[in-house]
């Protein structure tokens, strides 16, 4: 008897077995939607690849432009193209963000003949030493700001701007 | 600086520094054969534009580009609308085309004239490099400008 199962005890397991199915799938996708930000992809990641190896870098700081591909603003995907001024300091590699702490401008290593070794911005004639200090005397009235730099592979992969770390 | 009104309260704050208007001046063609060449010089002009505002932020304001058609009378349209700018506050104004005609015209300031290259066909690294090409044509003519006062 105890081999055989009952007509009752049939009924209970087969309600079981669907009753479960049914609640779990039920259950299933309440939880995918309560874990969902976990399994997110973290899309590009904080670090945006260049071009630029790590080798060929020396304390002369080089023009490095990279793109961050597909930004979203609203419902509006693009290309933004970015650029950065990387050099080496002992080991360190140091990549500072070319707008000018005034107005915003553009500057540019050595853009005046008149000052060696120095940033310096067209618009306003705005000086930054090569660690990004603003030099008294022109109009801007901060340092340049700093990348977040990583090293992958080789390459110089740079993230979002910080205040300047090295002043 | 963009002609929006975030920038604009930045220049308001700022005119002694912002002192230089840039205005595009494109033109719209109508028929179908020159439709084509029109959005390229339009699309070149506004990259350009582009590019320089970002080079240059600091010190100057873009205004939107002025369109215009092939029927419009050039000559009549720099003495009404475009004389105004004569009056701005703006120390330097310069005008961005690549319409020939305007550099025989008299103008509340300087035309610069850019041949357009056709950009539509290029990836982004070649574009960008052509513009900074032409943008260091270009360059001279702001800078000299510029030193006068």
């Amino acid at each position: 008897m105890s081999s055989k199962v009952s007509r009752r005890q049939f009924l209970s397991y087969t309600l079981m077995g669907v009753g479960g199915f049914m609640v779990s799938a039920t259950l299933m996708p309440m939880v995918r939607f309560a874990v969902d930000p976990v399994l997110q992809p973290k899309g590009e990641g904080d670090f945006i690849p260049t071009p630029q190896k790590v080798d060929e870098l020396t304390e002369t700081p080089v023009r490095v432009d990279f793109t961050i591909k597909d930004r979203k603003d609203g419902w509006y995907k693009s290309d933004v193209s970015n650029t950065a001024w990387v050099y080496k300091e002992g080991d360190t590699v140091i990549a500072l963000s070319p707008v000018c702490k005034h107005l915003g401008c553009t500057v540019n290593w050595e853009g005046d003949e008149k000052h060696k070794n120095e940033f310096f911005c067209p618009c306003h004639n705005g000086r930054y030493e090569k660690n990004g200090k603003n030099i008294p005397g022109s109009p801007p009235l901060g340092p340049l700001d700093e990348y977040v730099v990583e090293v992958v592979d080789g390459y110089v992969h740079l993230g979002k701007t910080v205040p300047n770390t090295l002043v | 600086m963009n002609w929006t009104g975030k920038d604009m309260d930045t220049y308001l704050l700022q005119k002694e520094y912002i002192d230089t208007l840039v205005i595009p001046l494109v033109k719209v063609e109508t028929k179908m054969d020159n439709m084509k060449t029109s959005a390229s010089s339009t699309e070149f002009v506004m990259h350009l534009a582009s590019l320089i505002e970002t080079q240059f932020k600091g010190r100057m304001m873009f205004a939107p580009p002025f369109a215009y058609t092939p029927e419009t009378d050039q000559q009549h349209m720099a003495q009404t609308t475009l004389r105004e700018f004569s009056t701005t506050t703006f120390k330097h104004v310069f005008f961005l085309t690549t319409d020939h005609t305007w550099t025989a015209m008299e103008l509340p300031g300087q035309v610069i004239w850019m041949p357009s290259i056709p950009l539509e066909n290029m990836d982004a690294s070649l574009r960008n490099s052509i513009l900074e090409d032409q943008l260091r044509q270009a360059l001279p003519k702001f800078t000299e400008e510029w030193s006068k006062h």
